[in-house]
């Protein structure tokens, strides 16, 4: 079994007077140790999908299971507890402003009421891993983007999670620093064997690490293999026009100064 | 000393002299003991109330609807009494639990009934100015609805509540002055009783130059801390 199966999930927005079916049956599967890329136009629904994956949000219905452990099921003791192994970074970083990085990093094993020393251990550990041991006592208002970005990384990574799900963590960010921070989780994921999830719109961002991808359209997955056999023969609608997008952007970049010779 | 029979100058003189502030000092010490106090109290108790009131709304980190409905009309219905009404309104209350209706045990009663859901809704803004996000964070990192509020939607909200806090602290000491011509004694009491009863402005002036300091004090004070923590979270 894989390590990440999800099962006809269905998520609907209800309003007052109308309801706005977000998922429509998501079936999705995710080997262990896999960088597993999701790919949709907005409003497709792929946040909700990754948010429902550790319950920020609740599904109406299907199931999710990470590692045998049905996160659909357990009650809310037990979700806050599992969470622990489900990392997230967003696109919007939600560091604490209040807190030092080193703080910051620090807070999922203050959670844990960890021992002080054991601590200040594992967060020189995870601040050499991200490459910010000389930000330890910065604050997040004084760190750029891309460092930001790595904090939340960081954080997520003091607990050692099996998961990390990246809900538009790059988007934000600009293409450069884009290719640091998925070279940061490409390491992570080869060192620790962490599980990557990352849900974007930037195809560029899904070809520099993905092995497999998925592509979403009207809460449903159309498409769904490895990033090579999509990116050459998409068969969805969906995945055409991002393709045919991206292709046109190499394209133009391939003619870029040679044009009108 | 009275504006009808001196000049001004002369009034104004004799507003720094000792025989003024030998009746001044006590009631300026009255009026600090009811407004720490009372601050102290309202601090408490409006910071559980605003956090309370925050997190319990639908979609809230801790959803409690019909909590959040029965706690906010209570709110706003002590809201809706002015503070001088507020006064006499608790005086029976303050008579069976203190003995007594007067004094400034009754005008800590009448202070935080008053001041509490005032400032409890001035925290709940505060702390909805922190975003949505890092509660998400926190969540999504295992956190309890305690640890939430204790590790991150206080601490975030640290600076805003300084400020609110800060204007909830001058709405006190405003209406503690208030408070003195009901029988609560400190500066209130002086100004009523000299000053309007008797023509004595000389001790008037004495009692408003006591209030703007006051005020004064607790405004720089409360910009100081929260520029301070700002400062200090490089988020100015």
């Amino acid at each position: 079994m894989s390590f990440i199966e999800i099962k006809d999930l269905h998520k609907t927005f209800a309003d007052k007077n109308k309801s706005n079916l977000v998922l429509n049956g998501i079936d999705l599967s995710v080997e262990k140790g896999d960088i597993f890329g999701i790919v949709g136009f907005s409003g497709a629904g792929k946040s909700t999908l990754v948010r429902c994956i550790n319950r920020l949000e609740e599904p109406d219905s299907g199931s999710v299971v990470i590692g045998g452990v049905d996160i659909t099921a357990l009650s809310k003791k037990e979700l806050a507890l599992e969470r622990r192994k489900i990392g997230m970074i967003f696109q919007s970083f939600n560091l604490f402003e209040s807190k030092t990085v080193w703080q910051n990093i620090a807070y999922p094993l203050r959670l844990e009421k960890m021992k002080k020393k054991d601590i200040e251990a594992r967060v020189s550990e995870v601040l050499s891993l991200i490459g910010l041991e000389d930000k330890r006592n910065a604050y997040p208002g004084e760190l750029s983007g891309g460092q930001k970005q790595r904090v939340g990384i960081g954080r997520t990574l003091a607990n050692s999670p099996d998961v990390i799900l990246c809900d538009e963590a790059t988007s934000a960010l600009d293409p450069q620093t884009t290719i640091s921070v998925l070279d940061l989780l490409k390491e992570i994921n080869q060192k620790l064997g962490v599980t990557i999830l990352l849900i974007t719109h930037e195809l560029e961002a899904i070809k520099y690490i993905c092995r497999n991808m998925a592509v979403i359209e009207n809460g449903v997955i159309i498409e769904q293999g490895l990033v090579s056999g999509i990116f050459q023969n998409p068969n969805s609608k969906t995945g055409k026009i991002f393709i045919d997008v991206y292709s046109s952007f190499q394209n133009k970049e391939y003619y870029g100064e040679g044009e009108g010779i | 000393m009275s504006l009808r029979s001196n000049t001004l100058w002369e009034v104004l003189k004799s507003a720094f002299s000792q025989r003024v502030w030998e009746q001044v000092w006590p009631a300026v010490g009255d009026t600090l003991y009811m407004v720490a106090v009372s601050a102290l109290i309202t601090l408490v108790l409006g910071v559980i109330l605003g956090v309370l009131l925050y997190i319990t709304p639908r979609g809230g980190i801790c959803p409690a609807p019909w909590f959040n409905r029965v706690a906010g009309t209570i709110v706003n219905c002590l809201r809706s009494l002015p503070q001088m009404i507020m006064i006499i309104v608790t005086l029976p209350l303050a008579r069976a639990v203190l003995g007594k209706g007067y004094g400034s045990g009754a005008c800590i009663i009448a202070l935080a009934a008053s001041c509490t859901p005032m400032f409890g809704r001035m925290a709940e803004s505060a702390l909805t100015e922190v975003s949505k996000g890092k509660l998400e964070a926190a969540k999504a990192m295992g956190s309890s609805t305690l640890q939430i509020i204790f590790m991150v939607l206080l601490p975030e909200a640290l600076a805003s509540l300084t400020r609110a806090f800060t204007t909830a602290l001058i709405a006190i000491v405003s209406m503690t002055a208030l408070a003195g011509s009901f029988g609560a004694g400190g500066i209130g009491d002086i100004a009523v009783r000299y000053g309007f009863q008797r023509f004595q402005h000389d001790m008037l002036i004495a009692t408003v130059l006591v209030l703007i300091v006051i005020v004064q004090i607790i405004q720089v004070a409360g910009d100081v801390v929260s520029r301070t923590l700002l400062k200090k979270w490089k988020l100015i």
